[in-house]
């Protein structure tokens, strides 16, 4: 796996990516095939699934990166991009995800 | 502004390809991306999209000029935000440069959907581009400089030719006067 911007973080990012990517893996086939009726119930199955096993390990390597980020000064040109573009909704078509060219 | 843009299969299912997503670093082929982090991801407990921002670092070999020109330093980093919807099967990832974006914005974004016989189209497109309104602003002030600095030289050339003319001709009228 890739490293942290910060090497302090890696062990937490490893930890952290290996706890997702297995739930990820387990979650990805059956969320595809589950019918648009149970859909609501699976997806609040597998968050809840999700933040019981790696909602521990995600708050200390957040808090770690989010140190890292500030560390770096990159926390200004985080916060301006997303402004610029919150990207809070999937785009609906790569022509509307433009950022304001000023 | 500039526009690239690509479409291609790779011959693995849709669940292979958006697995291997998060797989895809650190890659020999890619050695230029040597950080991955994940700052904000969120499940969607209703529709079960699942949204990721990552930063990504990148050891980039920019050019010299490019280097002296902008300040920049061999790290440049990236936020990318992808969304994985397994109710429509379709995986989107955008990404923008965080370093050097004062100066120009290279947004990419990335989709990947399923394709007939069990494959996977990709498609990309990225569009790059310059802020002109910074460019512009900075144009005026450089231009300021140098109106400045015109009309100060011009004052002293002005101050300086006339004393050179007034020694020449006064030391000129004495010599006449003497003789």
């Amino acid at each position: 796996m890739a490293h942290s911007l910060s090497e302090a973080c890696t062990p937490l990012k490893s930890e952290y990516d290996s706890c997702f990517n297995a739930w990820f893996e387990g979650y990805l086939e059956p969320a595809v095939s589950t019918t648009p009726e149970q859909r609501t119930k699976f997806s609040n199955q597998k968050a809840a699934e999700y933040e019981e096993k790696c909602g521990k390990i995600w708050e200390k390597y957040r808090s770690c990166v989010q140190k890292a980020v500030k560390d770096k000064q990159l926390d200004a040109l985080l916060d301006q991009a997303r402004q610029e573009n919150p990207l809070k909704e999937p785009p609906n078509d790569s022509s509307t995800n433009k950022a304001s060219s000023s | 502004m500039h526009y690239f843009s690509q479409l291609f299969n790779y011959e693995h299912p849709w669940s292979h390809v958006v697995i291997g997503m998060w797989h895809k670093y650190p890659n020999p082929h890619c050695t230029h991306v040597v950080t991955v982090d994940v700052v904000d991801r969120s499940i969607d407990s209703r529709t079960g999209i699942i949204r990721t921002e990552r930063i990504l670092g990148c050891k980039q070999k920019a050019p010299a000029w490019i280097v002296r020109f902008f300040g920049g330093s061999e790290d440049a980093f990236v936020r990318e935000i992808s969304f994985v919807n397994p109710a429509t099967q379709e995986a989107t990832i955008t990404s923008v440069n965080l370093s050097l974006s004062q100066f120009a914005t290279c947004y990419e974004s990335i989709k990947y959907a399923p394709a007939p016989n069990g494959h996977t189209s990709f498609s990309q497109t990225a569009e790059i581009q310059a802020r002109m309104a910074l460019w512009r602003s900075a144009a005026d002030k450089l231009e300021g400089w140098l109106v400045q600095r015109f009309e100060q030289n011009a004052h002293l050339g002005k101050v300086g030719f006339s004393d050179v003319l007034r020694s020449m001709w006064e030391a000129k009228e004495q010599q006449h006067a003497h003789s």
